[in-house]
């Protein structure tokens, strides 16, 4: 008797909780409460996401789920557009060029432009006000090798280059602005072709000799705590690749207080900013929530 | 149906990384055996180095892959980036089947049939290789047929260090969100994988003592 009675009300709160469940989902579908903040798998995203929520929940009390680390660009992007994420923080260069496939763009301004009229039109997202810097894509090289041989810009590199190992993602080795249009426009030749490995190791494999050159991220804090200098783009291959928040139309619609906390943050972080910032995570270890908690206190009081 | 146009367009480099992948499993499984098996024996032999030894094996399975190889890279041997460091790490994922089933399948034969063997006047060499390894060839055989179809799969991530291999379409196809790449990559090493569980399947059958 007592064991049925046990059974029932465990039954009981299975049902409870899919009760629940359901509930929970129903209001996940209208999406009445919680907003969905998603970022690419790297630390600097990943940091500026959790920037975007922490605001998100200071100044408008709603309620902010992370899913941080997602994957690349184009996961992002799959991910915002079939409505899983509300939120994420893209690059106008990588968005002209990667998913709207077009050739590089000559100016921050005409890119931008761009970019937010075509995500608007094609698939309701817009693109909120930049944070401020650059990200660019680093192509970098052992300071000792950059000293020692006088190298400042990639096309002092691509003199060289026909002696040297390369190293890359894979998502650099197949962008529209990755390798191949790079080294057309540098006549960029290597002794091998490049190695195709994971980013992460990249900087390791180039710290420890195992290869030359890598392309990074230019506010990526590793380059200096690693020994490590960009190179300057002489010819202005890269187009520019400023930070903003890319966000449902449809969230903006129902919450509009969400956008009024996101512009607070407009400009706020310089390319040298960004830099700390990213080495507080990838060089000190310190914690990302703490991290956006004390720069949030600190910049937008 | 896109996967097929796939493969006729590419079929130079589909073929060329099917034969790395090939490699990358059989020297790893090669080095693993020739490493885990004597190590097994040994473990038989020393009862008391069974808990530390199988016990890294064990830990060496958690370790993520990209961590192995960023540890890997500075290593003066082991290390640096390319097949040999891919290898290394196959190795170090395929060892825990092959000791473990070495280990295991030796001290499960009965210790009447090893007394038996020692009252004719076997040596140890003697009772191991008459006695020890044939009748626990199966569960030998076993650990390596797991360790090499595992392999196969794991073998994907040499990818990550530059050592080619099938894992390339699957790392290419994840960053660019292409699914026919993904599958172009994941097909042919799910195949390779039934492949060689049925080769070993018959090895097995050949050579175990009923």
């Amino acid at each position: 008797m007592a064991l049925g009675g046990r059974a029932d009300g465990r039954t009981g709160g299975r049902a409870r909780r899919a009760a629940t469940l359901l509930v929970g989902v129903a209001l996940g579908c209208h999406g009445t409460d919680r907003i969905v903040v998603g970022a690419k798998n790297f630390t600097e995203s990943d940091l500026l996401a959790e920037i975007a929520a922490q605001q998100i929940e200071r100044r408008t009390g709603l309620t902010v789920e992370r899913k941080l680390h997602l994957g690349g660009t184009f996961v992002c992007h799959s991910a915002i557009t079939a409505g899983q994420i509300d939120l994420y923080v893209e690059y106008t260069g990588t968005a002209y060029t990667a998913v709207l496939k077009h050739a590089a763009g000559p100016s921050a301004d005409s890119v931008r432009t761009a970019v937010t009229r075509e995500y608007r039109e094609r698939w309701g997202l817009a693109w909120l006000d930049p944070f401020g810097f650059n990200n660019t894509f680093a192509i970098a090289v052992r300071q000792a090798d950059a000293e020692r041989l006088g190298l400042h810009t990639i096309s002092d590199l691509a003199r060289v280059a026909p002696q040297w190992h390369a190293g890359f993602g894979y998502e650099f080795l197949n962008r529209a602005d990755g390798f191949p249009g790079l080294a057309a426009a540098y006549g960029l030749r290597f002794a091998a072709p490049p190695t195709a490995m994971d980013l992460g190791l990249t900087y390791r494999a180039l710290a420890d000799g195992k290869i030359d050159v890598i392309a990074g991220n230019s506010t990526d804090g590793q380059l200096a705590a690693l020994h490590l200098v960009a190179l300057v783009d002489d010819r202005h291959y890269f187009p520019p690749y400023e930070a903003a928040p890319v966000v449902r139309g449809a969230l903006l619609e129902r919450h509009p207080e969400v956008g009024r906390a996101l512009a607070e943050l407009r400009g706020k972080i310089d390319d040298d900013e960004m830099r700390r910032l990213n080495a507080q995570a990838d060089v000190e270890h310190k914690d990302l929530h703490a991290i956006a908690r004390d720069w949030l206190a600190r910049a937008v009081p | 149906m896109n996967l097929v146009r796939f493969y006729l367009d590419n079929a130079r480099e589909v073929a060329g990384l099917v034969g790395q992948h090939l490699v990358l499993v059989l020297v790893s499984t090669a080095i693993a055996v020739a490493l885990g098996v004597p190590l097994g024996i040994l473990l038989t032999r020393r009862p008391a180095w069974r808990g530390p030894v199988l016990g890294l094996a064990n830990l060496f399975q958690t370790i993520p892959s990209l961590a192995l190889f960023g540890f890997l890279i500075p290593l003066p041997i082991l290390g640096g980036i390319g097949a040999r460091t891919a290898i290394v790490a196959l190795v170090v994922y395929a060892l825990l089947p092959i000791v473990r089933n070495t280990y295991v399948g030796i001290s499960g034969i009965d210790p009447a049939v090893r007394e038996a063997a020692r009252g004719m006047g076997m040596t140890d060499g003697e009772l191991l290789r008459l006695v020890e390894l044939p009748l626990s060839a199966g569960v030998i055989l076993a650990g390596i047929r797991v360790a090499t179809v595992v392999g196969v799969g794991t073998a994907t991530i040499a990818a990550a260090i530059g050592a080619g291999g099938l894992g390339v379409y699957i790392f290419r196809g994840v960053a660019v969100v292409d699914n026919t790449l993904i599958l172009a990559g994941a097909v042919p090493a799910a195949l390779l994988a039934l492949g060689a569980d049925g080769l070993l399947g018959l090895l097995e059958r050949r050579f175990v003592w009923r």
